[in-house]
C-alpha cells in the first residue's frame, strides 16, 4: 500500500473543520462557521482566506442592513480536493 | 479551535470531518410559517367562496381571491427579511424552495390553460385540479425534510382530488379545498412550528 500525500491546505484542523461544514450546506456565513468550530474570528479569518486563495471556496463580502455580511461557499475545485483528501486518507487506514 | 500546529492523525481527520458534518446537519429550518399563513388564507377564502356561491348565488365568487396578493407580498417582505438572519443555507432549504417555486408556476399555468383551452363548465374541472396540485409540493417537502404529517397530507390531497370527481354539485367541490387545507398545510403547519421550536429553543 502506498501512502498518499494528503493535501497540505486541508490538512490542518481548522480548514478541514471550515471545508467539512461547508461540503455539507450551499452556503454559510462567517458566523455560523465561527459558531460551530469555536475558532476565533482572526484565526478563522486567516484560514478562510488560505482555502479562498487555493480556490477551494468562494468569499462573497456585502453589506445588509448597514452590517457587513460574508458567506461563504464551497467551489467545484474544494469538492474535488475534498474528495481526493479523503480518499488518500483511506489508504492510512486500510493497514 | 484555534492550535494550527496540531498535526493531525488520519483518524483524528476522519472523526473531525464526521463531527463537523453532523454539526452542519442539526439545525431544523423549517418553523411552519409560511405554511400556516397560507393554509388560513386559502382555507378562508374558499370557504367564503363557498358561502358566496352557495347561499348569495354571487356571479363575483372568485374575487375574494385577490387577497391572495396582498398574501403574496407581505409573502415576499417576510422571505428578505428571513433571508438576511438565515446564517446558514443548506441543501435542503434550497431544493424545497424550487420544489414551492415550481408549483407557483404550475399552478400558474394550470389556470391559464382551463381558461384557455376548455369551454363549457371549466369552473367544475378547477378543485380537482388544484388539489391533485396542492399534493405536490406538500408531499415532496414531506419527503425532503422527513416530516410524516406532510407526507401524508400531501396524500390526503390527493385522496380529496379523487373524491371530488364523484360530487355531482361542482358547488360542494368547494368544500374540499378547506378541507385540504386542513390536513395538508394547517396541521403540519402547526406540528412544524412546534418542532421548530422543540430544536431551536
Amino acid at each position: 500500500m502506498v501512502f498518499k500525500e494528503l493535501d497540505p491546505i486541508l490538512h490542518s484542523q481548522l480548514r478541514l473543520a471550515v471545508i467539512s461544514l461547508l461540503i455539507s450546506v450551499k452556503e454559510a456565513e462567517f458566523t455560523f462557521i465561527k459558531e460551530k468550530t469555536n475558532a476565533s474570528a482572526g484565526n478563522l479569518s486567516v484560514q478562510v482566506n488560505k482555502l479562498k486563495e487555493a480556490g477551494y471556496i468562494d468569499v462573497v463580502k456585502q453589506f445588509k442592513d448597514n452590517y457587513p455580511q460574508t458567506t461563504c461557499k464551497i467551489t467545484p475545485a474544494g469538492v474535488t480536493a475534498f474528495e481526493k483528501y479523503v480518499k488518500n486518507l483511506q489508504t492510512y487506514l486500510h493497514r | 479551535m484555534d492550535n494550527n500546529d496540531v498535526v493531525l492523525t488520519p483518524q483524528e481527520s476522519l472523526q473531525l470531518i464526521e463531527s463537523m458534518i453532523n454539526r452542519a446537519k442539526d439545525k431544523f429550518a423549517e418553523n411552519g410559517q409560511l405554511y400556516l399563513l397560507w393554509g388560513w388564507m386559502v382555507f378562508a377564502c374558499s370557504l367564503l367562496q363557498f358561502i358566496l356561491l352557495h347561499f348569495f348565488h354571487s356571479p363575483y365568487h372568485y374575487t375574494v381571491w385577490m387577497l391572495s396578493w396582498v398574501l403574496a407580498v407581505y409573502q415576499i417582505w417576510y422571505m428578505r427579511k428571513t433571508k438576511g438572519k438565515q446564517k446558514v443555507r443548506t441543501y435542503t432549504d434550497y431544493i424545497i424552495s424550487y420544489v414551492w417555486l415550481t408549483f407557483i408556476i404550475v399552478i400558474f399555468l394550470i389556470a391559464y390553460l382551463i381558461g384557455r383551452l376548455t369551454t363549457g363548465e371549466y369552473y367544475s374541472h378547477i378543485n380537482p385540479i388544484v388539489l391533485a396540485m396542492y399534493g405536490m409540493p406538500v408531499f415532496l417537502s414531506g419527503i425532503i425534510l422527513r416530516f410524516r404529517p406532510l407526507i401524508i397530507g400531501g396524500i390526503g390531497c390527493w385522496i380529496l382530488c379523487i373524491l371530488t370527481t364523484f360530487i355531482t354539485n361542482y358547488e360542494y367541490q368547494f368544500l374540499m379545498i378547506p378541507l385540504a387545507m386542513i390536513i395538508a398545510w394547517i396541521i403540519p403547519g402547526y406540528l412544524l412550528r412546534a418542532r421548530y421550536k422543540e430544536e431551536n429553543s
